[in-house]
């Protein structure tokens, strides 16, 4: 009878235990197979997209896409793949491209997750501009109507720990470096000049890079501290030669990879109905007063506030930048016009100087201080079927300009739509001025989900 | 005999009084009361009707608990495949704003939100985010218009306004009369009316299932528009009392990784 009782006990606590041991939020959202306690999913999307209407180019980035995701779970380990398969124009030329947007696999559990692979990383509390972010590489020229499209994954080792649910540490190692895209060549500059084959650094351990982030999330306050050692994916160019066989200059410049660390912080405050939001970095780079391409080290800010104004969710963000050792370059001057080797001698020195000065709006350290405001405004429509948005930057120390609206709709469920615009504006050789001719132009997408 | 219809009396008088001597508050707080889950995980369908009768299908599930004051509830979209993936997490008080955090896996980031606005409706439908979580009863004033049947039910009919404007702002209605069942003290019906005092929205819950807590769970919820035609239907096609996860569940790290 004891025995009867005691096998009953047990039976109902097994039921009991198995019962409270599963969740139904975890098995809806994985469904696993319950034999092997294996899942797998795929989804992805096709769409078509166009941006083009530029003064250089009719067809900037015009191609059909395919994505497929899949990720492949089993237990705490899992894979996971975003594969795009693309066919198009780019800037006029046509291309086919298979892509791997990020493969990697990983190890989760409560407190602790590994992922190897290529994966991008974002950084930052703010909005666009994000001074801690060094991670991710972009192509900025892969134009859509999603900057977020812009974002390349590169192949790192990376590691979170929490201490507690809301304090993690994460740890990321990337073994060799990936640049940025930046199509100087598009530039329609100066008809002299050639943009050679990238110089990055060699792929050996000590030119790896390293950054680790402590983040803490708060009901009240979200912050993080970060420090990133390594070449910045976003390089400045250096003049490789001057070529006088002509008789007028040729100029090769080539994007030169350099190395920095930089110290970050960010931090998300809810106060009420607002959030304010910033991020900072001290950048600090070495011999950069005798290699053009390498920025002065910087102190780089951003602080925003977001409010909900009559259902418009607007942020608005002042971004900063302090150059630490700031001089102002002198420009070159002639000093016996009759002397053809002294003539030579000031061309070369005034595309050096030229260079140097085009440098430093590449990487806005045009004065010692540097200040821009940024805008955004979006709101729903018609129960979620149509959202417009609005994104403008000034950039007050080289009045620089730059509007973004779009407007996207969902036709159904699976299919949405979206067009818009960039405008680009900005006073005579700015960056903004050579950019307008390839980037200020019209966009549309016709995108299907599965 | 006498003695006992006199006792009898009494009792009934007694049984009468002390239910009209309930206040409005105390009704209210009774139904709301009746309905809060200390935790739980469902798995639901949201049915979205245009005025032309078009229809949009969303599925969400979610998971709720309460640790200490706070109530944390996590919601992952698993349709349809554009907002698959998108995660929110909201961490309910009972006497101060709420903290909310979202996932977009396109974005790949995890972003506090502004957590104010009840208004807003819940993915594109005619239920609000309100409607999501337990409302802070001080927020509301309380009267009892009158007793009337609905659907075979007698019930309490309430008036619940906006204490003030702010408020009214907050949740987007100047008041609502909400069908308070007498015997269960489960609500059946409830209308919003606008800042103009027109009628707004009708919501009717239905499919009460008793839990093995005692508490009671609604299975099927509608809201009408009546100023638009439009109507959303929210089913549950899966309900469990109790959440496995533990608190590491509920926290914003998480969400990127359900």
């Amino acid at each position: 009878m004891i025995k009867k009782w005691f096998l009953l006990i047990t039976l109902f606590l097994i039921v009991i235990i198995s019962t409270y041991g599963q969740s139904l939020f975890e098995n809806n959202i994985t469904k696993p197979d319950s034999v092997k306690n294996r899942t797998i999913e795929f989804n992805g999307y096709a769409r078509a997209s166009a941006f083009g209407g530029t003064k250089l180019f009719d067809y900037s980035s015009v191609f059909g896409e395919f994505c497929l995701k899949s990720k492949l779970s089993k237990n705490r380990t899992f894979l996971y793949a975003d594969l795009r398969f693309r066919k198009g124009l780019n800037f006029d030329k046509e291309y086919s491209d298979f892509q791997l947007k990020e493969v990697y696999a990983g190890y989760q559990s409560n407190q602790f997750d590994l992922f190897l692979g290529n994966q991008i990383v974002t950084w930052g509390r703010t909005d666009g501009f994000n001074p801690t972010n060094n991670i991710t590489p972009n192509d900025y020229f892969f134009l859509t109507s999603d900057f977020d499209d812009q974002k390349l994954s590169n192949f790192m080792l990376r590691m979170k720990y929490r201490f507690t649910p809301v304090i993690e540490i994460e740890l990321i190692g990337i073994p060799f470096y990936s640049p940025s895209v930046y199509r100087y060549d598009l530039f329609n500059i100066n008809g002299n000049v050639i943009y050679d084959k990238a110089i990055l650094p060699e792929k050996t351990f000590k030119n790896a890079s390293a950054a680790t982030r402590l983040n803490f999330e708060f009901p009240k306050i979200g912050f993080s501290v970060s420090y990133f050692r390594g070449y910045n994916p976003f390089s400045g160019f250096n003049v490789q030669s001057i070529d006088w066989s002509t008789g007028t200059p040729l100029i090769t410049n080539a994007a030169t990879a350099y190395l920095k660390n930089t110290g970050g912080l960010d931090f998300a405050l809810p106060i009420n109905s607002w959030i304010i939001r910033g991020e900072a970095a001290y950048n600090i780079t070495e011999n950069y007063d005798r290699n053009m391409y390498i920025p002065n080290p910087d102190i780089s800010y951003v602080i925003g506030l977001e409010h909900c104004f009559l259902g418009i969710t607007t942020i608005f963000q002042y971004v900063g930048k302090y150059t630490v050792d700031f001089s102002e370059l002198s420009e070159p001057v002639l000093p016996n016009p009759s002397n053809t080797a002294a003539q030579m001698q000031y061309a070369e020195n005034m595309i050096i100087y030229k260079s140097s000065i085009f440098n430093r709006k590449m990487f806005y350290q045009q004065e010692e201080t540097n200040r821009a405001v940024t805008l955004s405004l979006n709101k729903d429509f018609f129960y979620d079927k149509c959202k417009i948005e609005l994104s403008g930057y000034y950039n007050i120390t080289s009045e620089e300009l730059m509007i973004r609206p779009k407007i996207t709709g969902k036709i159904t469920d699976m299919l949405s739509a979206s067009i818009g615009g960039s405008y680009m504006k900005g006073p005579k050789n700015s960056i903004f001025n050579y950019s307008a001719p390839v980037l200020s132009g019209f966009f549309t997408e016709l995108k299907a989900n599965f | 005999m006498k003695k006992k219809i006199i006792i009898t009396a009494a009792v009934l008088i007694f049984l009468t009084a002390s239910a009209y001597s309930q206040t409005a508050r105390e009704i209210s707080d009774k139904s709301s009361n009746n309905i809060t889950f200390k935790s739980m995980e469902t798995a639901l369908t949201l049915k979205i009707y245009d005025a032309k009768g078009r229809i949009r299908i969303r599925q969400v599930t979610t998971a709720s608990k309460k640790f200490g004051a706070v109530t944390k509830t996590v919601m992952k979209f698993t349709a349809p495949a554009d907002v698959k993936g998108t995660a929110i997490l909201i961490y309910d008080y009972e006497n101060k704003d709420d903290a909310m955090w979202i996932y977009m896996p396109a974005i790949r980031k995890i972003r506090r939100i502004i957590s104010s606005e009840k208004s807003k409706n819940f993915m594109g439908s005619e239920f609000t985010n309100a409607d999501m979580s337990k409302p802070n009863m001080n927020d509301f004033n309380y009267k009892i218009l009158s007793s009337e049947t609905y659907k075979n039910r007698l019930c309490y009919k309430i008036e619940t306004t906006c204490k003030n404007e702010d408020i009214e702002d907050e949740y987007g209605f100047s008041k609502k009369i909400v069908w308070i069942d007498k015997t269960t003290y489960l609500c059946y019906k409830i209308e919003f009316y606008d800042f103009d005092g027109e009628l707004h929205k009708i919501q009717t819950i239905e499919q009460y299932k008793k839990q093995a807590n005692g508490k009671y769970f609604a299975f099927y919820m509608k809201t009408e528009n009546k100023q638009n035609g439009r109507q959303s239907v929210m089913s549950i096609n899966k309900f469990q009392l109790g959440s496995a996860l533990n608190e590491n569940k509920f926290t914003p790290a998480m969400l990127e990784k359900l």
